[in-house]
């Protein structure tokens, strides 16, 4: 079949980073033929990685070598249940390229519209590869990528706050990759290989355990700060909030996953080898993971700006999937490996309806914004959807991975976990509930707003094809479950769980 | 008070660091992992199998070129990066050829002007033979990027400017990356695999490295001097 050629899974990575690196030769200087070429480099990423998905739905997981290397001796993609967050990747990629559409000549200087792009593109290379391979240091490779995409991609707008949010990320960000690398590093000299499966096998066998432990937690703590986990969340708000809003939609749906994937690699890792024994790291986990759900529902509160709500709004979610890790059973961690997938896109459909709104009224924050509901109907209509699936109110995309999570406090005889995050929701709750009583029901503080209309397609059709997944992942909120639970399995397998 | 509660959280942050340094296999030792698993069949094998003399070179860009090719896109990023972030902001083009005709110092201007043609050898020289000898393209690369900001400092930014012609610019800062995808294509036609290189040194194997150590040099090479150029457009 179609879907079963070997080189598709290369390609996945190869057609949005050889299309993003030629964009401005292509573009020369024209915004419309870069978000021409830009959209048609997305939409066959989207073509390629949607082979892969089905390769592995059909016949599990696979690997490519690259140069014909076996691993360990050369680099390995290998592509399992996880990785097809590269599909969701691609998936939103092309839709924040098309939403860029109108946007991007309108919030940037006219020469950086085509980088702008070629950011982009990279980034999505970027995040699928870092999905995708099974190689620490080509994952660290890929990682920097994205890093690097994503500080430019903040600071890109020009705005003197945005080149300082974007600055503050950039030192945060500089110092977690150096973590994380180190601790490759430390693995590969216990080890003496950067292959994963193979470093799975070895590192049982390392003299001693002090070197993994430590590169464990210089792992953990890099890619927690890339989460943003609570508190090492101080760089998200101010770069996601910033940011133009389609980046706002990558950062926050995708690029804070690369951590939570990473998480899961490393978790292949250390339970495979049976090495170092993670239970106190796994309670840390869980405790943060409720920290941050309820310290960011508590910040987002207090926010008038409508993007600086959802960008604490990320570090709540963030809660919930760190704290599925550390509860460490087999439904808390299929709830947590879905909220990757599910949290992605209804992130995506927040920030871009909340970017369609302020291209339309210029205004960004809640109290000039009353009575948009009635200006915007379709776009606000789009938001509340979103808010409604983030809150987790069934039959929404929310609810399932949720009350995965929760089942799986119990499951793990941790109950209290599981009322700490229904708690947490309940918090969530009150801020969206303020957003969407700010919409219908007060009186508009400006006039115009009730009468700006709904954006253009190229905005409202990107928005309402999320709000609309928002629902469709919630009623067949099961196939994704299932579609997970293999790897959770195979993850969890060597605990005998 | 803040000084003193820094070196006491430097020094409880460096002891497990400090302890696990401890407990690696020993450095230097020859029985540690790190040579007796994948790298002993890189110094064993590499020649023959990877093609080139130097193993480094046959590590980095056979048999893990793939990561070689994402680090060639990482160092266009930054440079797509500095454009994205400084392009647009503030057009000096008038003052800044005012000020650049006016060399600092005769002499200096004059020492460069001789040197540029062999600092440009030995560019290509570290290039071209990065294969046998220690070197290769990003090294090369440094050395002409490195050539064109003495020359844009000391002569005169347009006769640097002019030996990377503006309308080809974007497609040689991408030198590095369009290399990786047409070797690595030209494996896959050879070898059925992406950055797949026929075994041993034959002369396509020569050829297809040699087309990666040029393409990442003269990517490098673009990309140091195009971000020098647009901070100084900034300054």
């Amino acid at each position: 079949m179609w879907w079963q050629w070997p080189h598709w899974l290369p390609l996945a990575v190869l057609v949005p980073l050889g299309g993003g690196v030629v964009t401005p030769a292509v573009a020369r200087g024209s915004a419309r033929r870069a978000w021409g070429w830009a959209a048609g480099v997305s939409a066959a990423t989207v073509a390629v990685s949607l082979a892969l998905v089905i390769r592995v739905a059909r016949g599990g997981p696979f690997s490519y070598a690259f140069g014909g290397w076996q691993p360990p001796y050369g680099i390995e993609f290998r592509f399992d249940e996880v990785s097809a967050f590269a599909f969701v990747v691609a998936f939103l990629g092309a839709l924040a390229i098309v939403f860029s559409r109108q946007y991007a000549p309108h919030a940037l200087a006219e020469p950086r519209v085509p980088y702008y792009y070629t950011l982009l593109l990279l980034d999505i290379a970027g995040l699928i590869g870092f999905s995708v391979t099974g190689d620490l240091f080509n994952m660290y490779v890929f990682m920097e990528i994205v890093s690097l995409t994503g500080y430019a991609l903040v600071a890109i707008s020009g705005e003197r706050i945005a080149e300082m949010a974007a600055f503050k990320y950039l030192v945060l960000g500089a110092v977690s990759s150096l973590l994380a690398l180190f601790g490759i590093g430390m693995l590969y000299g216990v080890t003496g290989t950067l292959n994963i499966a193979d470093a799975a096998s070895r590192l049982g066998a390392a003299a001693s355990t002090m070197p993994v432990i430590v590169a464990v937690a210089l792992l953990v703590l890099g890619f927690m700060v890339k989460a943003a986990l609570f508190p090492l969340h101080v760089w998200l708000p101010d770069a996601h909030a910033i940011a133009p809003s389609p980046v706002s939609a990558v950062l926050s749906g995708l690029v804070v996953k690369l951590g939570l994937v990473g998480m899961l690699r490393l978790y292949g890792v250390v339970y495979a080898s049976r090495a170092v024994d993670l239970s106190s790291l796994n309670w840390l986990l869980t405790w943060l993971g409720a920290v941050s759900i309820v310290m960011g529902a508590f910040f987002a509160i207090f926010q008038d700006d409508i993007k600086m709500m959802l960008a604490y709004s990320t570090i709540s979610n963030i809660g919930y999937i760190v704290m599925g890790f550390g509860l460490a059973s087999q439904y808390a961690l299929v709830g947590a490996a879905v909220h990757i997938f599910n949290h992605a896109l209804i992130k995506s459909a927040l920030f871009l309806a909340a970017g369609a709104i302020i291209y339309q009224t210029g205004y960004r924050r809640l109290s000039d914004l009353r009575g948009v509901g009635r200006g915007m109907p379709l776009t606000a209509a789009a938001l509340s959807v979103g808010a409604v699936s983030i809150v987790g109110i069934p039959p929404t995309a929310g609810f399932l991975c949720k009350w995965y999570i929760a089942l799986g406090a119990f499951e793990a005889k941790r109950a209290a976990f599981g009322f700490a995050l229904v708690f947490g929701a309940l918090f969530i709750f009150v801020y969206y509930i303020r957003m969407v009583n700010a919409f219908y029901f007060q009186e508009p503080v400006h006039a115009d707003v009730t009468h700006v209309g709904d954006p253009p397609l190229s905005m409202l059709v990107p928005v309402w094809i999320l709000a609309a997944l928002c629902l469709i992942m919630g009623l067949a909120g099961k196939v994704p479950l299932t579609f997970v639970a293999p790897a959770v399995s195979r993850l969890l397998g060597p605990l005998g769980g | 008070m803040k000084r003193a509660l820094v070196i006491v959280l430097l020094a409880i942050v460096a002891m497990p660091l400090l302890a696990a340094m401890a407990a690696m296999p020993r450095f230097g030792s020859a029985e540690q992992p790190a040579y007796t698993h994948v790298a002993k069949r890189y110094l064993e094998r590499g020649v023959e199998e990877a093609g080139a003399e130097n193993v480094v070179t046959g590590v980095i860009l056979n048999y893990r070129g793939f990561d070689t090719n994402g680090e060639v896109t990482v160092i266009f990023t930054a440079c797509a990066a500095v454009i994205a972030v400084l392009a647009g902001s503030r057009n000096r083009q008038d003052q800044r050829e005012a000020a650049s005709s006016v060399p600092e110092s005769l002499v200096v201007r004059y020492v460069v002007r001789l040197l540029a043609p062999f600092i440009a050898l030995f560019a290509l020289y570290v290039v071209l033979f990065g294969e046998v000898s220690p070197g290769g393209g990003f090294q090369g690369g440094t050395v002409f990027g490195a050539l064109l900001i003495v020359m844009t400092v000391a002569v005169s930014r347009n006769q640097a400017e002019r030996l990377l012609p503006l309308r080809i610019r974007p497609w040689l800062q991408i030198a590095g990356p369009l290399s990786f995808l047409a070797v690595g294509t030209a494996g896959v036609v050879l070898t059925g695999w992406y950055l797949g290189f026929p075994q041993g040194a034959t002369a396509a194997t020569r050829l297809m490295l040699m087309v990666l150590e040029f393409g990442i040099g003269v990517g490098g090479a673009t990309v140091i001097a195009s971000i020098f150029w647009r901070l100084g457009d900034e300054a």
